[in-house]
């Protein structure tokens, strides 16, 4: 028993960091159809932002966080107002896969460059933010960082479900993605959405690799791997559901921690693929691949 | 029988539209040449004309989804070039062509964010109570309420896209082919709720490619051709030449002003 309680709670955590990432993309993707391959950027610069500017620069560390935060929105709404602005409002940009894939790709080169020559090669992790030894009842055990980790994914994951669910402004945002002409003529600002939940899902993604980064750790070439385990939990929930996400992120984490504690973790991998492969075969529409959702 | 347009109320006073040397160019493609004309408030102004002549480019210019050079008014205030939001506040609202709703939202959210631009309301539930009134126009949505509307046929949607355009509280209404490629009966029955609106305070501007359809529901037309806008006749004329059979002429490049 307490086995399988001790790889639930590494699952969670290990699922919440899928969900969390695949909750930005997916609600980015909702609102202007595009992928934002740089989130795990933003997270890298989050964790090892604030490590050098507690540990190095000698920064309060609530001040370290603030203001390594707001580093991070300023660089995604620069990126917004230069280039993403150029690409969709004046329609200069290209369209298809270059506009869904590229541009944020770019980003992410172009932010692991800076980091490679602002921080080094080090690995990095920002002070835990509630210390203390690993939370104990019976044999079950689990790290602070893990239950905050987990807390920030289910609480955001909450949090923007329900503002797309719930309120005018999301049902905007939504009908951004769906419609851009649908939106304008009502009155919607397309451009002020896509900028602002840009902005929104860099700064939570930052400070999400705050949180994570005393159980990781973080290197500048971490953002990619992080972007990529986002695409797969956002692709679980069509891309455009950041709940399901979070919701789908927790689950592949407890499955892939229970198939290495009872199997072998050389199987995660495998798994991963498999459930991908069950769903495309037996239910196509969570993907977002039947008609109806497309 | 009387038709609808014989029953609208036309006001005296400034034009609820002015439309001032309205140009619209695509690159080097210029879709519409220095377009002017005005409808009064209350009365309903049909374009008329083939397609790709400059119909729907200059409607979309007016409404503010593409830029454009010249002047529009609406009651007198001048509209800023490519400012949708700007053309809602004013009261001016278009529906489009081929509808442009949100296929994976609810029909009742669709109608709802018609209300964006005046809304005031946090919650989607409260803004919804305030527009739910305008489903009764079209009592056919009901049931529809709670289906995405990219299940919705195409007559379902162009009346979820009509509803959306009245939560929006429109002053002037402009429609784009509200009836392009949709079946005979919708086709009616989105031209009798025009006929009714044709009789309230509503002003309305009809981009149609049939004269037929457009001349039942408006005072009078206007024709695009090849970009330039020809101005027009009472819609009596027109139908009374309709009247007659064969088949619908196309308005003679003469002006008139509303009765």
């Amino acid at each position: 028993m307490s086995q399988f309680l001790n790889l639930l709670a590494a699952g969670l955590t290990s699922g919440a960091i899928y969900g969390i990432f695949g909750a930005c993309l997916a609600v980015w993707f909702r609102v202007c159809n595009v992928l934002n391959l740089a989130v795990g950027d933003f997270a890298m610069l989050g964790a090892i932002g604030t490590a050098v500017l507690v540990q190095q620069d000698h920064f309060p560390f609530l001040a370290g966080i603030a203001v390594d935060l707001l580093a991070v929105g300023a660089v995604a709404w620069v990126f917004d107002r230069v280039v993403l602005h150029l690409a969709f409002d004046r329609r200069s940009g290209g369209h298809g896969i270059v506009s869904v894939f590229f541009y944020t790709f770019g980003l992410s080169l172009v932010l692991e460059g800076l980091a490679r020559a602002i921080f080094g090669t080090d690995v990095h992790a920002a002070p835990a933010i509630w210390n203390g030894p690993a939370l104990t009842i019976a044999d079950f055990h689990v790290q602070r960082a893990g239950v905050l980790v987990i807390a920030v994914a289910v609480v955001s994951g909450l949090v923007l479900w329900a503002y797309l669910h719930f309120t005018v402004s999301g049902r905007a945002a939504s009908a951004c993605g769906e419609s851009v002409v649908g939106s304008r003529i009502v009155g919607i600002n397309n451009a002020l959405f896509r900028r602002w939940i840009f902005v929104g899902t860099a700064v939570l993604a930052a400070l999400f690799g705050i949180v994570e980064s005393p159980l990781t750790g973080f290197t500048f070439q971490s953002g990619p791997t992080i972007s990529l385990i986002g695409v797969i939990a956002a692709g679980f929930a069509a891309f455009r559901r950041p709940g399901r996400a979070v919701v789908v992120g927790l689950g592949l984490g407890v499955a892939e921690a229970m198939l290495g504690g009872y199997v072998s973790t050389g199987y995660n991998d495998v798994l991963l693929y498999a459930i991908v492969f069950a769903i495309i075969i037996l239910q196509p529409e969570v993907l977002g691949l039947s008609a109806a959702e497309a | 029988m009387e038709s609808a347009a014989d029953q609208g109320q036309v006001h005296a006073g400034p034009p609820a539209l002015a439309v001032e040397r309205v140009s619209v160019s695509y690159g080097q493609f210029l879709a519409v040449e220095s377009a002017s004309f005005s409808v009064a408030a209350g009365e309903s102004v049909a374009v008329i004309g083939p397609n790709g002549h400059g119909k729907s480019s200059m409607v979309t210019a007016i409404a503010g989804l593409v830029r454009r050079g010249g002047a529009v008014r609406v009651f007198g205030s001048v509209l800023p070039s490519g400012d949708p939001r700007a053309a809602v506040r004013a009261g001016l609202v278009l529906v489009p062509e081929r509808r442009h709703l949100y296929p994976a939202l609810t029909t009742r959210d669709n109608i709802m964010l018609g209300s964006y631009a005046h809304t005031r309301r946090i919650w989607a539930r409260q803004a919804w109570d305030e527009v739910a009134g305008v489903v009764d126009m079209f009592p056919e949505l009901t049931r529809l309420l709670d289906r995405k509307a990219g299940t919705l046929s195409g007559g379902e949607q162009q009346m979820v896209a009509l509803a959306r355009g009245m939560a929006a509280k429109p002053k002037i209404l402009l429609l784009d082919e509200p009836c392009l490629g949709l079946a005979e009966a919708v086709t009616r029955r989105v031209y009798d709720w025009l006929g009714a609106m044709a009789g309230t305070d509503v002003t309305i501007v009809l981009v149609e490619e049939n004269p037929v359809h457009a001349l039942r529901v408006c005072h009078r037309a206007v024709r695009m051709y090849k970009g330039l806008l020809e101005t027009a006749e009472p819609a009596g004329a027109q139908q009374a030449a309709v009247g007659r059979g064969g088949d619908p002429p196309i308005p003679p490049a003469v002006t008139a002003e509303p009765a």
